[in-house]
């Protein structure tokens, strides 16, 4: 059943796993971006002024640890949050082909907001960065969330 | 069946847009805000709403330092007693030798040891954490190192806690040396396709002089932030780039900053002594033919002669 407690409580638990797999456990890119998806599912669910709220403060945490491109994630995060809360007026689908498309599409375009706003003298370049490792990252964002959503019941009938 | 929800109330919905684009505005300030401003955001939410994920990273890694082999201790233990044991002579020639000379007696380096802690999120690849702060006389510009070498620089120190960049950083500079100081150059980091294959570029050595691959680099303590004497790597081959009548080498740092879990802090106050020796007095740094001892003590049989290399 998909319930606003249930969806609520898949959300902080994607935050704490986050924070617990690449702070407490170091294990950096080896761990899925669980933040973009706790945000996208959470996303879905409010209008796009809290969206981007959302987005805003889990960028801004996720930007405590980088000194020197502090805001990137802030910035690719809250338009995020708005984009993520924009698709519930345009689409209506809840297909598993949507919703895959939706979490890999949403965490590549958060890396590519926060390769723009990460500056020229910090950036990688555009085809490694953006061709090669983001859609890999997004494939493996994807792939997870989808799995959350289908074992925590979120009430996609297509994907259960 | 799922829930669709949707404002139908044109005035919530304009509200909701004015504060999308409020919030948006306030993330574009967010990536403009002043750098002092800033740290103190990012420390704040270090020190509140993540310091339970930072402290556990800290146990953890303080677990797997203390798990290492104790053999492998025993065995640097018994080697820096052999160095130690060869140095001392040295330490006493050089101190009459600066008494003929009337030169005063050099301030030791101090340092404080520090456990490293990474975040691994996005935007902070080269950046660290270290669990010391300015209680402990860690500074901004403080320079950050491993048994081998030069591993980075403090870029932001809180009480308790420190930021620091890694060589990696594409702001990492440093002004080297030869380790006889005849050939002086600027180090920076130079990023590879992929984040094992980023090394260093030596920039900025004259046209008539040339290095030899090998040739261990070390800081010049030019411009203040790394005192002189720290081996940063060793030359691999003449780069492509070319400035001018300027020649520029790749270097092979030696330090690997993924094997970093606890590192040495230079401090100019209020550190624990830990050394007598600054980084070129205490005996040989690089890599060089001379750190091997000529007698060994039969106690130490066994055991690695290892230097800082």
């Amino acid at each position: 059943m998909r319930t606003p407690t249930r969806i609520w409580s898949v959300f902080g638990f994607l935050i704490l796993l986050h924070f617990g797999l690449h702070l407490s456990l170091g294990l950096g890119e080896g761990a899925p971006d669980l933040l973009v998806v706790a945000l996208l599912i959470g996303a879905k669910e409010v209008d796009i002024g809290r969206g981007a709220g959302i987005g805003f403060f889990l960028g801004l945490l996720d930007d405590a640890f980088s000194v020197l491109a502090f805001g990137a994630n802030t910035f690719a995060l809250t338009l995020v949050g708005l984009g993520g809360a924009r698709t519930r007026d345009l689409f209506v689908g809840d297909s598993l082909l949507f919703l895959t498309s939706y979490l890999v599409l949403g965490k590549w375009i958060r890396d590519l907001l926060h390769w723009v706003a990460v500056g020229e003298g910090l950036r990688e370049s555009f085809v490694d960065t953006m061709l090669i490792q983001s859609p890999i990252s997004a494939a493996y964002a994807g792939l997870i969330g989808v799995v959350v959503i289908a074992i925590s019941g979120l009430g996609w009938e297509t994907v259960r | 069946m799922p829930i669709y929800k949707s404002d139908t109330n044109g005035s919530a919905r304009a509200r909701s847009g004015s504060i999308a684009l409020g919030v948006f505005v306030l993330s574009l300030i967010t990536l403009y805000l002043p750098d002092a401003l800033q740290d103190e955001v990012a420390s704040l939410l270090r020190g509140s709403l993540l310091r339970p994920f930072v402290l556990t990273q800290e146990g953890l890694v303080r677990r797997s330092i203390h798990a290492e082999d104790t053999d492998v201790l025993q065995r640097r233990l018994d080697s820096l007693e052999v160095v130690i044991a060869n140095s001392n002579t040295l330490s006493e020639e050089n101190a009459r030798l600066r008494r003929l000379l009337d030169m005063s007696r050099r301030n030791p380096a101090q340092y404080v040891a520090a456990i490293v802690i990474r975040s691994g999120t996005p935007g902070s690849e080269s950046m660290f954490m270290l669990d010391v702060g300015t209680r402990r006389g860690v500074t901004r510009d403080s320079p950050v190192m491993m048994g081998r070498g030069l591993l980075g620089v403090v870029r932001d120190a809180q009480a308790n806690r420190a930021t620091a960049m890694d060589w990696t950083h594409p702001q990492f500079r440093a002004s080297a040396m030869t380790v006889d100081g005849s050939i002086y150059g600027m180090v920076r980091a130079a990023p590879g396709r992929f984040r094992e294959a980023d090394r260093l570029l030596l920039n900025g050595v004259p046209f008539r002089q040339e290095l030899a691959p090998g040739v261990a680099l070390v800081t010049s303590g030019l411009g203040g932030v790394y005192p002189r004497g720290i081996p940063i790597g060793e030359v691999i081959e003449e780069s492509g780039f070319q400035e001018g009548w300027q020649r520029s080498y790749w270097l092979r740092p030696f330090v690997a900053p993924g094997e970093a879990t606890h590192v040495n802090v230079l401090v100019s106050e209020g550190g624990e002594y830990r050394d007598a020796n600054s980084w070129l007095e205490g005996g040989p740094l690089v890599p060089g033919p001379v750190a091997v001892p000529q007698e060994p003590a039969p106690a130490t049989s066994g055991t690695e002669a290892r230097t800082r290399r």
